[in-house]
């Protein structure tokens, strides 16, 4: 095709040739400003092609009445009553599941014992998808809070514990050898030692839990919800309010990039010893 | 005051001996340099002296506490460098008494930093702070300076010789370096096929030099050159 043969020319152009031309890309901002541009670019289309009704409200409101509708609901109060039900729900999913994985990863990193008797049975059941596990879960809890609250756990306790034991597993022998010369008791060790140096990896586990506690939150919530923001898209549904709906995909699109932005100030508040996470001025 | 006694340590892997009946007597402020080949059972003394690995038979006696500086500087990267040295003391005023480590070391200005940021040499100086704080009897230092540049080499000695002139405890340096031995030790142990071999005792009037030639002799590097 002649318009990619015409792309194809240029990039030997741009190489051997820059300066007086592509000078204007250099200047501070210039690349930032153009990668915004384009969503925005999107965003306009968008709206442009709703409200002339050649996209149709029931396939995709237009952005500028999902904000009205999200501001509405605001206001009424609904939104954030939603909100905090779903947020209670992930919150103490968490910190079960969490707990359970870092517990069941301390012992199994600090006793071959431990880990012969319990990694295989963990690392099998593992091996089955959570979300497949959604039915059987129905079957023990009902579609109740219990039953949200156990998928949230389920997902997060796996990557919490295998990160923690591996974290545990990771550190240098070397500075184990050190704690002893320097007569640390255990717990001294543990506090001193064996955290500090799993941390790293413990707290990538975190990341991956909040990714994938949120995935089973919305799973988890579009059966048998009357509140939360899952129960807000499937109420939504009923009567074919798209503009709820794609409101609802975007908070929970917004949820999981503060859940990960969170991850990653934890990481760089704990880890600013270490040379990959430090920042400027923290020497 | 004896830093250590050993008697009669023995250990073997398998049919071959690593130790075999060695005895070692240090005292105190008295600086012993360990000198072998790679393999004749050297470090696996050091660190049966340092409880780190254990004895078959015989029997070691401490007095007081031992504190080992290691070829690599082991400090813990996620602690500042004055929780690096106060690692495993107790009590209300450690981090003036690692304050005060550190100074000896030439980083007072340093507590607050991160082990990262130091140099080979400085952080080989934390490793030998946060020895020192714990006032060993017995001070055991498994080849620490092999991995410094000559230049750094040179002034860790000298560091090495005030601070140990003046706190006292006895040394034991491991070490395969001759020139290291003599520049820095009271007494010469020379180890071959887990024994102590000879022993020779370094005074002011000593010859270095003849000592240097009969230690280069003895541990098997023919010197064809002079």
């Amino acid at each position: 095709m002649s318009s990619s043969q015409a792309v194809y020319d240029l990039q030997p152009e741009a190489i051997l040739a820059p300066p007086a031309r592509k000078r204007w890309l250099q200047r501070r901002g210039v690349l930032p400003a153009l990668s915004w541009a384009f969503p925005v670019l999107l965003l306009v289309v968008w709206e442009i092609a709703a409200r002339s009704g050649w996209l149709s409200p029931h396939i995709l409101p237009a952005p500028s009445k999902v904000a009205i509708t999200g501001w509405s609901l605001t206001i009424s109060g609904r939104l954030i009553s939603d909100l905090a039900v779903s947020l209670a729900r992930a919150a103490s999913g968490f910190a079960l599941g969490g707990s359970v994985g870092f517990l069941l990863g301390l012992i199994v990193g600090f006793s071959k014992v431990a880990g012969a008797l319990i990694d295989r049975p963990v690392q099998m059941i593992r091996a089955v998808p959570f979300l497949a596990m959604l039915p059987l879960v129905i079957v023990w809890f009902g579609v109740g809070e219990s039953q949200k609250v156990f998928m949230v756990s389920l997902s997060v306790a796996f990557p919490i514990y295998i990160n923690t034991t591996l974290g545990i597993r990771q550190i240098d022998p070397k500075l184990l050898e050190l704690g002893r010369v320097q007569n640390l008791g255990k717990f001294e060790m543990v506090r001193r030692i064996i955290l500090p140096g799993a941390l790293p990896s413990i707290l990538t586990g975190i990341r991956y839990a909040l990714a994938s506690a949120w995935l089973a939150l919305i799973v988890a919530e579009t059966v048998g919800s009357n509140a939360g923001i899952g129960f807000l898209a499937i109420d939504a549904r009923e009567f074919l309010r798209t503009d709820v709906i794609v409101l609802t995909i975007l908070i929970y699109a917004g949820i999981g990039v503060a859940a990960d932005s969170l991850a990653r100030a934890l990481e760089s508040v704990l880890l600013s010893w270490h040379p990959n996470y430090a920042s400027e001025g923290n020497k | 005051m004896i830093a250590v006694n050993a008697i009669g340590l023995s250990r073997s892997y398998g049919e071959r001996a690593v130790l075999n009946r060695v005895n070692l007597r240090i005292e105190s402020g008295e600086f012993v340099a360990l000198l072998g080949e790679s393999g004749c059972g050297k470090t696996t003394l050091l660190r049966a002296l340092a409880g780190l690995d254990g004895i078959q038979t015989g029997r070691i006696d401490l007095p007081g506490r031992t504190a080992v500086v290691f070829q690599e500087h082991r400090l813990l990267p996620w602690q500042r460098l004055w929780q690096n040295v106060a690692l495993g003391l107790k009590g209300s005023n450690v981090r003036e008494l690692a304050e005060a480590a550190l100074t000896e070391v030439g980083l007072g200005s340093r507590l607050d930093d991160w082990p990262r940021t130091l140099s080979g040499g400085q952080a080989q100086r934390v490793a030998l702070a946060r020895a020192l704080v714990q006032e060993p009897k017995l001070l055991l230092l498994d080849e620490p300076f092999a991995a410094l540049d000559a230049l750094t080499r040179v002034k860790m000695h000298n560091l090495v010789k005030v601070l140990v002139a003046k706190h006292r405890p006895g040394v034991l340096l491991v070490t395969h370096d001759v020139t290291e031995a003599v520049a820095l030790a009271d007494r010469i142990l020379v180890m071959r096929n887990g024994t102590i071999a000879s022993d020779y005792a370094v005074s002011a009037d000593t010859d270095g030099k003849a000592l240097h030639q009969s230690l280069l002799a003895e541990l098997g590097v023919a010197n064809s050159i002079d």
